[in-house]
């Protein structure tokens, strides 16, 4: 086993100027969101951002001028409302927006994660989101070779950087995912490289005790960041729920034209 | 008629009465409703249902909702973890009975658009995107769309996007598949040979007339049109009970 423990920092230079990138967790759960402001800190430009459900991590990084094309199935922030830089940015041409959908953009990862080209899904016939051409995740209507049933076929979305933060890991990139899990495994499966950001580092031999508990083996893990509070404001389960209050004045600052000190006092954390 | 029963009750228990006993159901993203609709149904029409949360959990004892529908405690008490992506196979295999979506506009095939307001190159609003729609709505057995904002700009003559697909959009095989549409007014199906939109029936309060001004379209009225069933007060209590804050009232402000 190869040490694969780092800091935040030496983690996030892994991620280089438009790699495609995805995150874990879904919505408000479980979002590398310390990693996610460390690429805003970095000044990381053009990525390609790609995720189901994705939210502020997604928005954040829109704001902060590090993003140039997106590919979501959803991008909002639940109930509270519209993502305010995605749709600021989207509709000002700004950023390509590229919609996809759930299941496919799942099949994208999971063609990545079986080492295939391609995977099909049911569904999606009929749909105006077909003719949104895109390279990555892309579509094209096929038979299945022996009914003839038509299916599209989505190509595989093989991230250059997946990066998740998880509960518990070890120095050598062992993972342990406690609750729902996502599709963070696949991700990781699909990724060319992986970073997991964790609340806590456990020993080793804590793994080998309850191997059925490993989510993730250290082979398929490049580098290992301690991180605690890593999700904040997202929740971790076991460890903290979701801030609403600070989601809400994210809102609220980008509404009132105040997303430069929201980043200078939460991202950058800087004295005025 | 019940004095005083609030449209998001009447709307829930409307879903709920959507869910069979024994359904297979699940719940996505932004879904106070449904969540609710979900954990009235187990307490009355669907106790044998299972219950697949959008949070990952099943058969969860739901005490509480909050801004987020995949927030993890929204599993308390599960049986079971069930990630999305198996929910999702489990809709390829026509095994997912029902499944609650959302909608911006809709039109008279049931044709959906969550993606923009305008042209999707050039938009003069970007929503947030269809999720799962494109992908459940002409696969699943049921659809529920519920909409809290009953108008002439949501319920259109043409959708700027096809984003989840009507019956005049989806191959002959996905035809069968039923779509129900719960507005704050009232309860609407495709159940007639043209599969177009029909008024099943009106909430109490509001008339068919009502709802015809309020829809961009010409609206069919089904033959046996009724007042939608009211909730009793114990569904009202269990409702306010799990939401004490008005997280479902969200929608409609």
């Amino acid at each position: 086993m190869k040490k694969a423990l780092t800091s935040l920092e030496e983690a996030a230079k892994l991620v280089k100027d438009g790699n495609l990138v995805t995150t874990g967790g879904a919505t408000f759960h479980r979002v590398p969101m310390e990693f996610v402001r460390e690429l805003v800190r970095q000044g990381k430009k053009n990525l390609n951002l790609v995720d189901r459900e994705p939210a502020m991590d997604f928005d954040l990084l829109i704001g902060a001028g590090c993003v140039a094309k997106i590919r979501a199935g959803m991008l909002a922030f639940e109930v509270l409302g519209l993502a305010p830089n995605f749709r600021k940015k989207s509709e000002a041409r700004e950023i390509i927006t590229k919609e996809g959908a759930c299941q496919p953009i799942i099949a994208g990862f999971r063609a990545a994660a079986m080492g295939l080209p391609s995977l099909p899904v049911k569904g999606m016939l009929g749909s105006d989101l077909l003719d949104i051409s895109e390279e990555i995740g892309g579509y094209k209507q096929v038979e299945d070779p022996f009914t003839g049933e038509k299916m599209i076929a989505v190509r595989a979305i093989e991230p250059d950087v997946t990066v998740i933060h998880v509960q518990k890991a070890d120095e050598y990139g062992n993972v342990r995912i406690e609750g729902p899990v996502y599709e963070d495994v696949i991700k990781a499966k699909a990724a060319k490289t992986v970073v997991v950001t964790a609340e806590e580092l456990i020993p080793n031999s804590e793994f080998r005790k309850m191997p059925e508990a490993t989510t993730l083996p250290h082979f398929i893990v490049d580098a290992v960041v301690e991180a605690q509070k890593g999700a904040y404001p997202c929740s971790c389960f076991n460890y903290y729920n979701a801030d609403y209050d600070h989601i809400k004045g994210y809102l609220k600052a980008s509404a009132k034209d105040q997303f430069k000190e929201y980043l200078d006092k939460y991202v950058y954390r800087r004295e005025n | 008629m019940n004095n005083k029963i609030e449209i998001p009750d009447l709307m829930i228990y409307a879903m709920a009465l959507e869910i069979k006993n024994f359904d297979t159901v699940l719940h996505g993203v932004s879904s106070p409703l449904p969540v609710l609709a979900m954990s009235v149904a187990r307490k009355t029409n669907a106790p044998d249902m299972a219950y697949i949360s959008g949070a990952e959990g099943v058969d969860p004892e739901v005490d509480r909702i909050y801004p987020s529908s995949f927030d993890t405690r929204l599993n308390r008490n599960a049986v079971a973890y069930f990630g999305l992506h198996e929910a999702f196979d489990l809709a390829q295999r026509g095994e997912l009975n029902v499944m609650f979506l959302g909608a911006a506009q809709i039109d008279r095939y049931g044709n959906t658009n969550l993606s923009v307001i305008g042209d999707i190159d050039r938009p003069k609003v970007q929503l947030p995107g269809g999720a799962a729609s494109a992908f459940l709505m002409p696969i699943t057995p049921k659809v529920v769309v519920w909409l809290s904002r009953h108008s002439n700009r949501v319920f259109v003559e043409k959708v700027d996007f096809v984003t989840g697909q009507g019956y005049n959009n989806r191959p002959e095989e996905y035809k069968k598949n039923e779509l129900v549409v719960i507005s704050n007014l009232g309860v609407m199906n495709f159940k007639n040979p043209e599969r177009v939109m029909q008024i099943q029936s009106y909430h109490p309060g509001h008339t068919v007339n009502e709802i015809k001004e309020k829809t961009g379209f010409d609206l069919l009225v089904a033959p046996d049109v009724a007042e939608t069933p009211v909730p009793g007060p114990e569904i009202i209590e269990l409702i306010n009970n799990i939401d004490p804050d008005g997280v479902r009232w969200t929608e409609f402000r």
